[in-house]
């Protein structure tokens, strides 16, 4: 099973997406801004992929600012996006190299098929 | 050629005399003597003075007409001829001639000998370059009109040669970017300022723009620019002709579009911001649900998967119409692919045998009615994979199409069919009464429609909220 980070600002969706991810055995960390989540991944935990959302409290690209510092100090690391907002083409070019994308509202079958391919890949 | 042909040859040419040559000459000639009498002149010179042989001949050049060669200027360069070799080229008169009027000859001169005058002569030739002149004063004035017109432009705007250097600019140009116009004259455009404008794809265009006539069309260059700050131009080049003149120039004109771009951001920015909130309102309320359907017994989870693809129905489409412009149109086959993307991932999975495939018109709906229209292709679709495919195979289409002034919306699959086949009964009978309602609200009817082979076809017709493309029918609506 692997160890998750979610980066998400908003509680109860931060606490929903731990819920459904815990319920399918995976083992999860948690912050809510940039800050936090660079925190659990300066620190010796092991953490296999990164969930994270883009929009962080005012930071509009947070998640994918996040993301680039996180492959620096994890170059491992999987990364797994998610955003309600469109998906332009400016935005495509501030994603770490291969990632995946999940849309949001997503479901928990969404969540679980990302889940299971950001892992495989 | 023989030797003997070559000697006739020069034998022929000789026996033209000189004098044959010169009547021929469009030129006014005229012969001086040393002391710049006229000894000769040719009939052009005749025909453009209108005047003749006995009141030319022997006359001194300054007496001629109304002493119109006695110019100072003239008089120094022409008396200097024989005694020292000089020549005159290109002296320009202009004068009230007694029998021509007003015009403007110009004057070359230059020293011959002629046999058995060892002193030497001066042959004077006069041309007439009137209409040229006039031509050209018009062109300047035309040039300093525009000129001037060009001036009164807010905005920027510079005249290019084709080697991209600056013939003239404008005094929107100069204040704009702080610079004169002796600064500008004859430079290079790329090496203006701080090289702000030497982009590749810019230089690119522009070397097209006079060859090809290719104008350039709001090419956008953002910088910062010294005195100014951080700026947007949108630039626009086309090639322009010079009256009397065939050399093409081109004009390039600088729109600042940083206050428009600056709103179109923030406009962006709110628009990003709400469509966040949106987002994570939809997140919250799926959340809900799926923590209902975790505590839920089994026959019911269905539903809430349903409930689920609905919410992600809506959210597609407000994606799709944020994506489109304000007012204008959505399109219906890539919003029936993006509601088939969401419910393939909410309903399917990646490993289902259940396909849902798209086939739609380049039709338009306006955003209005997109709502109502999504969620009665979402409710459909759903009864369809929900109910025809027991086996969890099977295929079902999407189609929407032009129907005269109707449009007909097809949501065909090749499952096990229904075992009534009352058809117009067919979307209560399956579970929603969401269909009804949606069809009722876009003033359309459920097509009685036959089986066709194995599986069920649902046809509705609505209205045409539709329009082929772009909207203008929508405008209205």
């Amino acid at each position: 099973m692997a160890v998750i980070l979610i980066v998400e600002d908003d509680v109860f969706i931060r606490q929903v997406a731990e819920m459904m991810i815990q319920g399918w055995g995976h083992h999860t960390l948690s912050a809510g801004d940039v800050d936090e989540a660079l925190s659990l991944l300066r620190s010796p935990q092991h953490i296999d992929a990164l969930f994270t959302d883009i929009y962080l409290k005012t930071e509009v690209h947070g998640g994918c600012d996040l993301a680039h510092q996180a492959i620096k100090l994890r170059p491992n690391l999987r990364v797994l996006y998610t955003t309600g907002n469109s998906v332009t083409d400016k935005l495509k070019t501030l994603f770490v190299e291969g990632m995946h994308f999940l849309r949001k509202p997503y479901t928990q079958l969404q969540l679980q098929d990302s889940v299971e391919d950001l892992l495989a890949a | 050629m023989a030797g003997s042909d070559i000697s006739r040859e020069k034998k022929a040419l000789s026996d033209i005399a000189a004098s044959d040559i010169v009547e021929t000459v469009p030129s006014a000639l005229i012969i001086l003597d040393r002391n710049l009498n006229i000894t000769s002149a040719n009939r052009a010179f005749y025909q453009t003075f209108r005047t003749s042989a006995d009141k030319t001949e022997g006359c001194h050049i300054y007496d001629l007409g109304n002493r119109q060669w006695d110019i100072p200027a003239l008089r120094s360069l022409l008396e200097s001829v024989i005694p020292h070799r000089a020549s005159v080229e290109g002296f320009e008169v202009e004068h009230d001639f007694p029998t021509i009027g007003r015009r403007t000859m110009l004057v070359n001169a230059r020293k011959i000998f002629r046999p058995g005058d060892n002193d030497g002569s001066i042959l004077l030739a006069i041309e007439d370059v009137s209409e040229e002149r006039a031509a050209r004063n018009e062109s300047k004035r035309n040039w300093q009109l525009t000129q001037s017109i060009v001036d009164t432009i807010r905005d920027p705007l510079v005249v290019l040669e084709n080697d991209m250097t600056i013939v003239t600019a404008n005094k929107a140009f100069l204040t704009i970017f702080a610079i004169t116009e002796v600064e500008v004259r004859g430079r290079r455009f790329s090496d203006l300022g701080q090289h702000q404008w030497d982009v590749p794809a810019l230089r690119h265009l522009m070397e097209k723009v006079l060859p090809e006539n290719r104008p350039i069309e709001s090419f956008e260059i953002e910088d910062n620019f010294p005195g100014l700050g951080r700026r947007v131009f949108n630039l626009n080049a086309r090639k322009i002709s010079q009256p009397g003149n065939h050399a093409h120039r081109m004009l390039l004109v600088f729109e600042d579009i940083t206050d428009r771009k600056q709103r179109e951001r923030d406009a962006l920015s709110l628009t990003n911001e709400i469509s966040h909130r949106i987002k994570n309102n939809l997140q919250i309320i799926v959340g809900l649900i799926a923590f209902e359907a975790k505590w839920t017994a089994a026959p019911c989870v269905q539903g809430y998967k349903a409930m689920q693809a609905r919410i992600g129905a809506i959210a597609q489409l407000y994606d799709l119409i944020s994506q489109s412009s304000r007012g204008q149109t959505v399109a219906v086959d890539a919003y029936l692919r993006e509601i088939t993307k969401t419910m393939s991932a909410s309903l399917l999975g990646n490993t289902s045998g259940i396909k849902i495939e798209v086939k739609a018109e380049a039709l338009h709906i306006d955003p209005d009615r997109a709502v109502p229209f999504g969620l009665l292709v979402n409710e459909l679709a759903t009864n369809a994979v929900k109910h025809a495919f027991p086996g969890g195979r099977g295929r079902v289409v999407l189609s929407v199409e032009r129907a005269g002034d109707q449009m007909e919306l097809t949501v065909a699959d090749d499952g096990v069919g229904i075992k009534d086949q009352d058809l117009t009964k067919i979307p209560e009978k399956r579970g929603s009464d969401y269909v009804a309602i949606f069809v009722r609200q876009l003033g359309g009817t459920i097509v009685p429609s036959g089986s066709e082979g194995t599986g069920t076809i649902v046809r509705i017709r609505l209205p045409l909220l539709l329009a082929p493309s772009g909207g203008a029918e929508l405008a209205a609506a």
